[in-house]
């Protein structure tokens, strides 16, 4: 890691001066939602300077990193667990798999990772195991020695987030939890990663996209850096298309939740930002073609709790 | 609000696509490296895949990044057909469509030791050069890989047959007679499945869930029409369908003892197919019989009858 972050910078100023000149050009043309003048971008219903938004987000993050687990289960009854689940059986990932994840923060997909590889690669020695009726015991015993020895496979991730406090607080959930191997932990913005071009199979951002201040830079730099063939996993709230729920589920978010930021972390201001945010983010079928824009082919997306979260997918072909 | 934020999401997007042709210059940085990969694998490939133009492939893929919008523009992509000939693009480029069914033909090598799973697929794509994360375009339960392999079967029978008749119309083969030529078409098609037969059963039952039948129907039709067309069947009426349930049940109950024949080069399978096929022969006969014979009988009722009738005395008019 420490040699691709020695790599980076040349095309990292590269990938700046390209950035500037589409961050100008889309603020010339008025921007995501509603109007907003040249160099500004949206935090919430606020409109602030492109240069302050990712200077506010960090903030934002840097308060609520110590309560951002406990915060996710109140907020939503715990159904996030079941989101991450689902997106980790949609990405059905292969032994072998080196994953990215971005604006990963306090681990979860990661950890989620490292369970369905384990539990997949012991599924596969058992099936192996089954087919072979004639083993002798030494076969055996060394293939569970081999099973010891690479326990996931050659399956690797690296989390990836812009928020130092955030990989604190995941590297004490880390040990706390007892995930030692195949995890590594980057300090990086999505805009411009510091990883070398072609070099990952998967790259997931769960609930991260939003906060990015240029969302197609980070589209750019997800297609970047993965192998040909590599698939582009998002995870992010998304609209909702059904009238009754929707009404619901704004009355949810704008009356019950920065209540219970205020109580339970005692932040009202961050969790007021972190649902005006989850408005101002593009719809299903926006996202998908900003998608299909930075190059990714088959972007589908799969709507999960009508339309409250979605997850989207894109191949690099 | 609404309508404007819609027009002007419309025309960001249509910027985007201006704005991508400084974009190209980078990009052809990275496809030229593609182009180099690409056309090693595809040249490995050209000679098993018989539907794609293998020569033009560095132009194929030079060209992917900067057109690589108009596949996005259709509704969101079709799944390869399973009962044509795959998806066959006009244009000079590979599709989406295209480099699928690449990757699950290359996924067919992997079969005998993954059975017929995702991870077969993801250890095709591997051997293609790309990442393992594309498996992820397919059934996690490799369905599409089945499929595929059953179609490709079906498209080779059919270039057999084919073959033949042509050898039969130029003169060089004997013309065969129905029973014969059903049997071998059978047995031809059969021995496709040789290579893949211990894991066959499972492809069988991945056949059979409820997703799959409607196309795993569609293929095991399309093949038995195509055997009985090339049998010479010119028929139009109840016979049509007849035939072709008959060599469907011969077809399948063949199948279905070839997978657990243990015979040496599986002479019990042909020996099996050869009594099917003369029963169904027969079959033809006996219902003539059955029929020719029930006639017969009403014919000799009625004839009594109406003996009875005038020995009765029932007929006179009076």
């Amino acid at each position: 890691m420490a040699a691709s972050i020695g790599a980076a910078p040349c095309r990292t100023l590269f990938r700046r001066s390209c950035g500037k000149r589409l961050s100008a050009a889309w603020g010339l043309l008025g921007g995501a939602r509603g109007l907003v003048a040249q160099g500004e971008t949206h935090l919430g219903f606020q409109t602030v300077p492109e240069a302050e938004k990712e200077q506010r987000v960090y903030q934002v993050f840097e308060s609520v990193a110590k309560k951002y687990d406990i915060m996710n289960d109140s907020m939503s009854f715990g159904i996030h667990r079941l989101w991450k689940d689902i997106l980790l059986h949609q990405m059905n990932p292969y032994p072998g798999t080196q994953l990215l994840d971005v604006a990963g923060g306090t681990g979860d997909i990661a950890f989620r990772f490292i369970n369905y590889v384990r539990s997949q690669r012991e599924y596969r020695l058992r099936q192996k195991l089954k087919s072979h009726q004639n083993l002798s015991w030494q076969e055996i015993s060394k293939s569970y020695q081999e099973e010891a020895l690479k326990p996931l496979g050659g399956s690797q991730v690296v989390i990836c987030d812009i928020n130092k406090e955030m990989v604190k607080v995941g590297k004490q959930k880390a040990q706390l939890l007892g995930y030692t191997e195949g995890l590594s932990w980057v300090v990086g913005n999505a805009e411009e990663l510091p990883f070398d071009d072609d070099k990952f199979d998967i790259y997931t951002i769960a609930f991260g996209i939003r906060n990015v201040t240029h969302i197609d830079q980070a589209l750019q730099e997800a297609y970047r850096v993965l192998q040909p063939g590599g698939r582009f996993l998002c995870l992010e709230f998304s609209q909702v298309n059904n009238p009754l729920i929707s009404r619901l589920y704004d009355l949810y978010s704008f009356q019950v939740i920065p209540v219970l930021g205020e109580i339970i972390a005692g932040d009202w201001k961050s969790y007021q930002y972190l649902v005006e945010s989850i408005r101002q983010f593009p719809a299903q079928e926006e996202f998908k073609a900003m998608i299909e824009d930075a190059g990714f082919l088959k972007v589908e997306y799969r709507n999960l709790t009508a339309g409250i979260v979605a997850i989207h997918s894109g191949f690099k072909l | 609000m609404a309508t404007a934020v819609a027009a002007l999401g419309g025309l960001r997007r249509a910027s985007w696509r201006l704005l991508r042709c400084p974009a190209v210059v980078r990009c052809h940085l990275y496809s030229s490296q593609r182009t180099f990969r690409a056309s090693a694998v595809v040249s490995k490939i050209s000679d098993e895949q018989k539907h794609e133009p293998p020569s033009s492939s560095s132009q194929q893929h030079f060209e992917t990044y900067p057109t690589g919008d108009q596949p996005h523009q259709e509704p969101r992509a079709s799944r390869p057909s399973y009962t044509g000939h795959g998806g066959e693009e006009s244009e000079d480029y590979e599709s989406e469509e295209q480099l699928q069914l690449r990757i699950l033909t290359a996924a067919l090598e992997f079969v005998p030791d993954h059975s017929w799973t995702a991870d077969a697929v993801a250890e095709g794509a591997k051997s293609l050069g790309l990442s393992v994360a594309a498996a992820g375009m397919f059934n996690s339960d490799g369905s599409e890989l089945v499929l595929h392999f059953v179609s490709q079967c079906n498209s080779r029978l059919s270039e057999l047959l084919q073959q033949d008749q042509k050898l039969v119309q130029l003169g060089q083969a004997e013309k065969k007679k129905t029973d014969q030529f059903l049997r071998d078409a059978v047995e031809a098609r059969l021995k496709m499945l040789i290579p893949y037969i211990e894991s066959w059963p499972q492809a069988l039952s991945i056949l059979l869930l409820p997703h799959n039948i409607p196309s795993s129907l569609n293929l095991l039709t399309s093949m038995v029409d195509d055997m009985w067309h090339y049998a010479g069947d010119q028929s139009t009426d109840i016979n049509w369908y007849t035939r072709r349930a008959v060599l469907a049940g011969i077809y399948n109950t063949t199948e279905l003892v070839m997978v657990q024949d243990s015979s040496p080069d599986f002479e019990e399978t042909w020996h099996f197919l050869e009594n099917r096929i003369a029963d169904a022969m027969n079959m033809g006969h006996r219902a003539k019989q059955v029929q020719a014979t029930g006639e017969a009988l009403v014919q000799g009722l009625m004839g009594a009858a109406v003996t009875i009738k005038n020995l009765t005395g029932l007929n006179q008019r009076r």
